[in-house]
């Protein structure tokens, strides 16, 4: 028996529809424009989906946060282990999914946007997995399925064994309704990953573990890697994992520069990164797609400006991912500020994949 | 409008070529791999027939083909060269497009051509058992094949990823009598060796040679049968482009360009050695021979040219050729017969000089072409053969451009018939585009054994 934590952001994706580009705290205002709540339906598709297996059991919160959901659904194995009255809150959020990890939930699987996604990862972290169904305004995160049916899916294929890395992005909200994207990466959850899907990849994939796959990649790197040369490591699991086998600690969310085997700094910004490939002429940047839509430059990489690879020059910029990640994203994105730059990288880039392997993966334009 | 251009049976070619005694310079020799100094036949005699070390070795232009070998071919050969009328008009080509269809063989591919004459050396010299390997099937079913028309019994290792891609491919070794076992498998020293090092390899051409060269050096009644890369093989293959020259002069024509798909370079060597031949002495100096290999594992496009070991394990001699490496393991792409990471050395020595060319290409692009092939010509090809259906493509679309009608030939290796989940994948958009990053590679290439 799967133990399934379900929570709802009921007023998830409110803001999008009356031009809002989020909701958090603009529950009242996007009422006032007209809008409706959307997660309910979107969560509604998934657990109707699920009703009828008998291997799962749900804890949830009471009302729109769950209960009015999974008995519209029409599931009955289920436990209302949170109660919350009036506007549900982000202190809802998390204390509802501090109770599901106290009553031992195999997975958390929530219904909402970005801001929901930080919340539950915030209790979470990456010891219990979580899904997200989406339903929010903005899903740069990597833990949302493709839609409800999606989610459905994987929760009924869930099994530990299955699970990737899912970044989980930081988007600044007034930033955002200003019409400028900023993100950062807010750290990296786990996530299920069909296995049907697993199965398929090992017919054609080259590495059916995604941890093998990061080992395979990271000898790669330290095959190529060559003396008196800079490596500026942008963030995530993947490019830490060559640092692991370089035997250097690597910040996971930031930015690092690596030389000859030792760590030259950590955690940089743009200036000091500029600083350093300064120092350094020959100087190169491995970086790894970040968030739902895989974005190279732009999206929880910000350190690595235009500035930086306009400097070093485009050749030197690596990109590595495991072939479970790419699967995930039919293109990649590039936003890096410099339009004139972006289209210089083309509209398709190399991307490594494994121990001497690459995949050739197109850019969106 | 003539489509079908067909020889009589009588017209089976009587004679092999020899395209090493039409080169300027004799090719470099194998190497021992313990005492890196050129080999003898002794060397190779635990493993072949003393006829297959001669023709491996031979200048001489041409071969008798013994005639209990052309009996076998009668069954599917002269095969037919079609002029694709349909693909033509579909690609708007002033270009006049010639196919050569092999998959007529028992196996469905020309590796029947070379898999008869090395079954039946062997049984002329007493052997009783015959240990080979195969990637995607093609040359273990031939083989299968080869070996029950002589009465030998015959182990083949199957690399591990095609064995689980294509089962139909085993089905059709056991009905030969034939036995298939995964490779890298537990029956050899090689193979343990590989599944401690990685249990979970999707395996390589390089890896299940060793184990097939360690299983007949192992057993005194067993030789070693290679589909690809050695001389001999490819002289086998030599009937097609013999074949095609005649048909073509049948039709009063003669190629301006020859293509083939390139793995361990042997189909491409039969369509393409005796126009080769034509144009190294002379007879025609303009021909363009093209090899179609895949991007993920570019050996001539990408590869140094150099001596390196044939196998994974370093039971084979040194030869010297275009390689990534001998351990190099390619990606599972769906092509798994050019999942190789060397060339022929005579297919490599003749890019090297400039009589051949060769261009690379990613997955998608080339089942695209396989696609356009299948909804114009009829035929389903196999994985493989579709890296020369899209340079063929490619070549009358640049006619197209130019407003020349060249006249290009093209080698339709096998057919498709197993590798219908690759098609299945290209339909559900799951065809990775798998590449050799080549340029981040070079310092890993310094492995290779260095000959002074």
């Amino acid at each position: 028996m799967k133990r399934i934590g379900l929570i709802v952001n009921p007023v998830a994706g409110m803001g999008g529809s009356v031009g809002l580009k989020g909701t958090d705290g603009n529950v009242e205002e996007a009422r006032h424009r007209g809008a409706v709540p959307r997660a309910k339906d979107r969560a509604k598709i998934a657990l109707a989906l699920l009703a009828k297996s008998t291997d799962l059991a749900f804890v949830t919160c009471s009302g729109a946060m769950g209960e009015d959901i999974i008995k519209e659904a029409g599931i009955t194995g289920y436990r209302i282990i949170y109660h919350y009255t009036g506007e549900s809150s982000s202190a809802d959020t998390k204390k509802a999914v501090r109770m599901f990890l106290k009553s031992g939930v195999d997975l958390v699987l929530f219904c909402g946007g970005d801001g929901t996604a930080r919340d539950v990862f915030d209790v979470t972290g990456s010891d219990i997995p979580l899904l997200g169904i989406p339903a929010g305004v903005k899903m740069y995160s990597a833990v949302f399925a493709v839609d409800p049916a999606s989610a459905a899916d994987l929760v009924l294929a869930f099994d530990r064994q299955n699970l990737r890395d899912a970044e989980v992005l930081d988007v600044d909200e007034d930033a955002y309704r200003a019409g400028h994207l900023k993100t950062r990466l807010y750290g990296i959850a786990r996530t299920p990953v069909l296995a049907g899907k697993i199965q398929v990849a090992k017919q054609v994939y080259e590495e059916p573990d995604e941890e093998r796959a990061k080992a395979a990649i990271a000898q790669f790197m330290e095959e190529i890697m060559l003396p008196k040369t800079l490596y500026i490591i942008g963030a995530g699991t993947t490019t830490e994992a060559i640092a692991r086998r370089l035997g250097i600690k690597k910040t996971l969310l930031g930015v690092d520069a690596i030389r000859d085997r030792r760590r030259v700094a950590a955690d940089c910004d743009e200036k000091t990164l500029l600083s350093l490939a300064d120092k350094y002429p020959d100087t190169r940047v491995i970086v790894s797609p970040i968030g739902a839509q895989g974005f190279i430059l732009g999206r929880g990489n910000q350190q690595i400006s235009a500035a930086l690879i306009r400097k070093i020059g485009i050749k030197k910029l690596i990109v590595i991912a495991t072939p479970h990640k790419l699967a995930q994203i039919p293109y990649l994105y590039i936003d890096s500020g410099d339009t004139v730059l972006d289209r210089e990288i083309g509209d398709s880039i190399q991307i490594i994949s494994g121990y001497r392997i690459a995949q050739r993966k197109k850019i969106h334009q | 409008m003539q489509t079908k251009i067909l020889l009589d049976e009588e017209q089976i070619p009587k004679k092999w070529y020899n395209v090493q005694a039409d080169l300027k310079t004799p090719l470099d020799p194998p190497l021992h791999p313990q005492t890196r100094k050129p080999i003898g036949p002794q060397d190779l005699s635990a493993i072949f027939p003393m006829e297959l070390i001669r023709q491996e070795v031979t200048t001489d232009r041409y071969i008798d083909i013994p005639e209990e070998v052309r009996d076998v071919l009668r069954l599917w050969r002269p095969s037919p060269l079609y002029r694709a009328h349909r693909l033509e008009k579909f690609l708007k080509t002033p270009a006049k497009i010639y196919y050569k269809w092999e998959g007529v063989s028992p196996a469905g591919s020309h590796k029947t051509n070379t898999s008869v004459p090395q079954a039946y050396y062997n049984m002329k010299a007493g052997i009783e058992r015959i240990a080979t390997e195969t990637g995607a099937g093609q040359w273990g079913s031939a083989m299968a094949f080869a070996t029950m028309l002589y009465d030998l019994e015959c182990t083949i290792y199957m690399v591990r990823s095609s064995y689980a891609q294509k089962p139909y491919r085993k089905s059709m070794m056991h009905v030969w009598g034939a036995e298939c076992i995964p490779s890298p498998s537990i029956k050899t020293n090689s193979g343990r060796a590989m599944l401690e090092k990685d249990p979970d390899t999707p395996g390589s051409l390089g890896m299940a040679i060793s184990e097939a060269v360690e299983d007949a050096a192992g057993h005194t009644n067993t030789n070693y049968a290679l589909g690809s890369v050695l001389n001999h093989v490819c002289l086998h293959q030599t009937v097609i482009g013999l074949e095609c020259r005649e048909q073509l002069a049948m039709v009063d024509d003669y190629p301006d360009v020859v293509i083939g798909c390139v793995g361990g370079g042997s189909n491409f060597a039969g369509i393409s050695f005796p126009f080769a031949g034509d144009k190294l002495t002379g007879k025609h100096k303009d021909v363009d021979i093209i090899g179609a290999e895949p991007a993920s594992c570019p050996s001539l496009t990408k590869g140094l040219y150099t001596y390196d070991l044939a196998d994974e394990a370093g039971y084979t001699p040194l030869l010297k050729m275009f390689t990534l490496g001998h351990d190099f393991v390619p990606p599972s792409m769906h092509a798994g017969g050019l999942r190789y990471h060397g060339d022929s050395p005579i297919v490599s020595r003749l890019v090297h000089d400039g009589i051949m060319r060769a261009v690379a290409y990613h997955q998608s692009e080339v089942f695209d072409a396989a696609q356009t092939f299948a909804r114009t010509e009829g035929i389903i090809v196999a994985p493989e053969t579709s890296h020369a259906v899209k340079s063929a493509i490619d070549e009358a679309i640049k006619c197209k451009k130019s407003g020349e009608a060249k006249t290009i030939l093209f080698n339709c290796s096998g057919h498709g018939n197993f590798d219908m989940s690759a098609y299945d994948a290209f339909y559900a958009g799951q065809l990775v585009d798998y590449e050799y990053p080549d340029e981040l590679i070079r310092e890993s290439l310094a492995r290779i054994p260095k000959i002074q």
